[in-house]
């Protein structure tokens, strides 16, 4: 086997993903301090990787004068079951009134308009006002569009077909001294020095059976944040998307979602009978949030009340078709493209493993606990507690990575030479990294779907005590099977070679879920334990927190901190400001 | 008498593909369907092969893409091609399919007519491997249209600039475009002239902020496509428009851009 060789490049800036936190802290970063060399590196092509660019509902955001950021704020911190931290949700809402204002005005997004010539907001569940903006149904192609023309525009350094492998701290144990980077076309290690590094990659519950975010998510981000020691969040706070479409196991289009604007504008979840259950779970009905509406699909389909592929029925056809062509036409396209009459008929769907809520912790300006590392986007976790709202997603990307930008333009000092690697680690990353080159040729993926399955069976909607210990213990297994495998081909543009890194990464990640999700016992938001179904008092609630112990997660838990808003005394419906 | 000249409109010695390895369907397979894939490794070099790798539709999802990821993941770990959103949004999985291109994660097999399902990467692109084209030159032209907003006048303080619904409802047809580049690649103009033809995802591209009722800069951008080689190499051959797995209609587009140019000129 050829060994592939390290090529060094120096930067001030190093950013990790090219999603809407990615592009967006590249553009602050350099606008603010042009002299600052700025690198960002993307698993595939720039502008077509990542989830931004997948939003179709849109942007929530409070600007219409009869809205509020206290609303926004408020129906923020009740979807999220008052575990968000409320500074980053504050920071979230009020940023969201500058951010989209910057996407129209300074980057060139031209969002859907109402008759007054301002933004459209459309509903979207959960939310007390019509807040979303959007563009038709694929608000994101727009967003990531406009941003990824603009760092063309500029002179950043775009290293494409780039993986990060992992984060490299100083030698001297002060700061970051960039990170390891595998250049997947040339099939050669790329090692950033860099002062000031960004983890932006996105999260992506990509390690369970069905699922949406992207081909190329695989929680790296999340898995290096692990490694290097930092402290995630709230990684039991998995969010299924109630409405992914089901086409059965055999093809990758399963999981990937039609829009919640579609239950926003009155769209029916059935039965395979025919007959509508929301309304027996939640007075919303179909708007309710996405951790109920999940959950009592899923409750369904346990008692066999489903379509032949195993999922339920979202319905349109009491509504009026024109709107639903005109109001949904990327959905009526995405349907039709696989088969289904969205105007007229009935889509088949299930839930779908969609977002981490749980992350790196973070401060609202990006730093982290480790000095030169600083953190956006999905990666993060804090901002959306235990349920994330719909349009709250693409929001927090742009908000926290033009922050995260702002915030690095003013730490980071153009030329100045980054700190040392340390050494051990480099070597450590490189020798994983081509192990499976050396190693006889497996079955990985034999391996990949007994990781999906358990993922989705026993760390999923509806977990309990004994399921995730024994999760646990089968994680381990599968870790070590995946780690024993080796792959066929050389270093060079090898795709089995990705996916086992890949894989490496989202069994480390699913460890850390259920290993919070064991330590979690109660329920709240999208964690449901069946043998600890109540959500206990909100104000005793706590946080529950993962690092890596040797190779090892393990659990803490801390209080939740309520600066701006108390959760209700038990009874009472609302909260108490 | 006038001496007339024969061209051979064929490919370049090294790059004719030749017969490859075939892969065999496990026996007892009854729904078989033959997968004619090209390959090309740089580390190996030699001309590009086509393999062919015979696949059990039972036990496969309805798309290309499906086809392709169950071949990398179960019989050839080394087929290399770009996917990423697997649902039409990101363009990233496009290649030939039949002479077609499109997006593989939304082209049904059961869409490819009867015999093998014949899949290249998109036509007259330099290749990295096996299906994954190099749109360097493609992405360097679509900056040199300068693809983003121009204004001079400032947007109100706090609020976007306030437009008509009309004027929102002009991008329409633009503003889809996922830049998949199946368009550029499927027109003969492009495979002749791709050095200097900006092709038609480029020209969309443009039009689509010389349509934007709030960018100050159309006259200049007018100015820049007013060359007989970027724009006026369109033919009005259409390829673009029938290539497009979105619906778009780039060469509608473009004429709209000559249209334009013509106006101005008075």
């Amino acid at each position: 086997m050829v060994t592939p060789s390290i090529e060094t490049t120096t930067v001030d800036v190093l950013i990790l993903g090219a999603g809407g936190a990615g592009l967006l802290a590249a553009l602050h970063c350099h606008d603010a301090a042009p002299d600052l060399s700025i690198a960002i590196a993307v698993k595939g092509l720039l502008g077509k990787c990542g989830c931004t660019r997948m939003v179709q509902g849109g942007y929530n955001v409070a600007v219409d004068p009869a809205d509020s950021v206290e609303r926004h704020f408020r129906d923020t911190i009740e979807g999220g079951q008052w575990l968000n931290d409320q500074e980053l949700a504050w920071t979230l809402v009020t940023g969201a009134v500058e951010r989209v204002m910057e996407l129209e005005n300074r980057w060139g997004c031209f969002f859907d308009r109402a008759a007054d010539g301002r933004v459209h907001q459309k509903a979207f569940a959960g939310q007390s006002f019509d807040r979303t903006v959007h563009k038709g149904s694929l608000t994101g192609i727009e967003i990531i569009n406009r941003l990824a023309e603009q760092v063309l525009a500029r002179s950043i350094l775009r290293l494409e077909d780039h993986r990060a492998l992992d984060l490299l701290p100083a030698r001297d144990g002060n700061g970051m001294a960039g990170a390891l980077l595998l250049d997947i076309r040339r099939g050669v290690f790329r090692l950033v020095r860099a002062g000031a590094v960004l983890l932006a990659t996105g999260g992506g519950p990509s390690m369970y059976r069905y699922h949406t975010p992207s081909g190329d998510k695989s929680t790296d981000g999340l898995a290096m944040a692990l490694r290097a020691g930092l402290f995630l969040r709230d990684m039991e706070m998995v969010q299924f998307h109630p409405t992914g479409l089901a086409l059965g196991p055999a093809t990758r289009a399963t999981g990937t979602i039609i829009e919640e604007g579609l239950r926003g504008a009155g769209g029916h979840l059935l039965r395979a009978d025919g007959a509508r259950f929301m309304t027996d779970y939640d007075p919303r009905g179909e708007r309710a949030t996405r951790d109920i509406v999940s959950r009592a699909m899923a409750g369904e389909m346990r008692r066999g009340n489903t379509g032949p592929r195993g999922g339920l029925f979202l319905s349109m056809a009491h509504l009026d078709p024109a709107m639903v062509r005109r109001d949904f036409r990327g959905m009526v396209d995405r349907c039709a493209d696989l088969g289904f009459d969205l105007v007229g008929g009935l889509v088949e769907v299930t839930p779908t493993a969609h977002y981490l809520m749980g992350g790196v912790m973070f401060r609202p300006d990006g730093t982290t606990s480790m000095p030169g590392l600083y953190a956006a986007g999905e990666d993060t976790g804090g901002v959306h507690g235990a349920n994330r709202l719909g349009g709250n997603g693409v929001a927090n990307s742009t908000v926290f990575g033009g922050r995260a930008g702002d915030t690095i333009a003013r730490h980071a000092v153009a030329g100045a030479a980054p700190p040392e690697p340390d050494p051990a680690v480099v070597e450590a990353a490189v020798t994983a990294a081509i192990r499976p080159l050396s190693r006889p040729a497996g079955d990985l993926y034999h391996h990949r779907e007994r990781l999906l399955d358990l993922m989705w069976e026993q760390v999923g909607i509806i977990r309990d005590g004994a399921g995730l210990a024994g999760a646990l213990a089968e994680l381990e297994e599968i870790g070590a099977g995946i780690e024993a495998t080796g792959v066929a081909g050389g270093p060079l543009y090898n795709p089995t070679w990705q996916d086992r890194l890949n894989l490496g990464n989202q069994v480390l990640v699913a460890r850390a879920i259920a290993t919070a999700a064991l330590a979690r016992t109660d329920s709240r938001g999208a964690h449901y334990r069946a043998d600890h179904p109540a959500a206990g008092p909100l104000d005793e609630t706590t946080h529950t927190v993962v690092r890596l112990e040797g190779d090892r997660p393990v659990a803490g838990l801390c209080p939740v901190a309520f600066p701006r808003l108390r959760p209700p005394p038990p009874g009472c419906i609302g909260g108490a400001a | 008498m006038v001496e007339t000249k024969r061209f051979f409109f064929d490919l370049p010695k090294g790059s004719r593909p030749k017969p490859g390895n075939t892969w065999k369907a496990p026996a007892g397979t009854t729904n078989v369907r033959d997968f004619q894939i090209y390959r090309w490794d740089p580390d190996q070099g030699g001309n590009p092969r086509i393999d062919t790798y015979q696949v059990d539709l039972d036990k496969c999802g309805p798309m290309v893409l499906d086809a392709l990821i169950k071949i990398k993941n179960e019989v050839d770990p080394t087929l290399t091609f770009r996917r990423s959103c697997r649902e039409g949004i990101c363009g990233s999985c496009a290649v030939n399919i039949n002479g077609t291109n499109t997006l593989s994660c939304i082209k049904p097999i059961d869409d490819v007519k009867q015999g093998p399902v014949r899949v290249n990467p998109l036509p007259h692109m330099p290749v990295v491997k096996d299906l994954v084209p190099d749109l360097s030159l493609a992405y360097a032209q679509l900056r040199s249209v300068e693809p983003w907003l121009k204004a001079d006048t400032p947007a109100p303080p706090d609020s976007e600039r306030l437009q008509s619904l009309e004027e929102r409802a002009r991008l329409d047809g633009l503003w889809e475009c996922i830049l998949c580049f199946c368009c550029t690649t499927s027109c003969p103009s492009y495979w002749w002239n791709g050095d200097r033809y900006l092709g038609p995802a480029t020209l969309l591209a443009a039009y689509r902020w010389i349509s934007d009722s709030r960018d100050e800069a159309t006259g200049e951008r007018l100015d820049a496509l007013k060359d007989p080689f970027k724009l006026y190499r369109c033919h009005t051959i259409f390829n673009c428009t029938e290539a497009c797995p979105k619906g778009l209609n780039p060469a509608k587009a473009i004429g709209e851009i000559k249209l334009q140019l013509l106006e101005r000129e008075g």
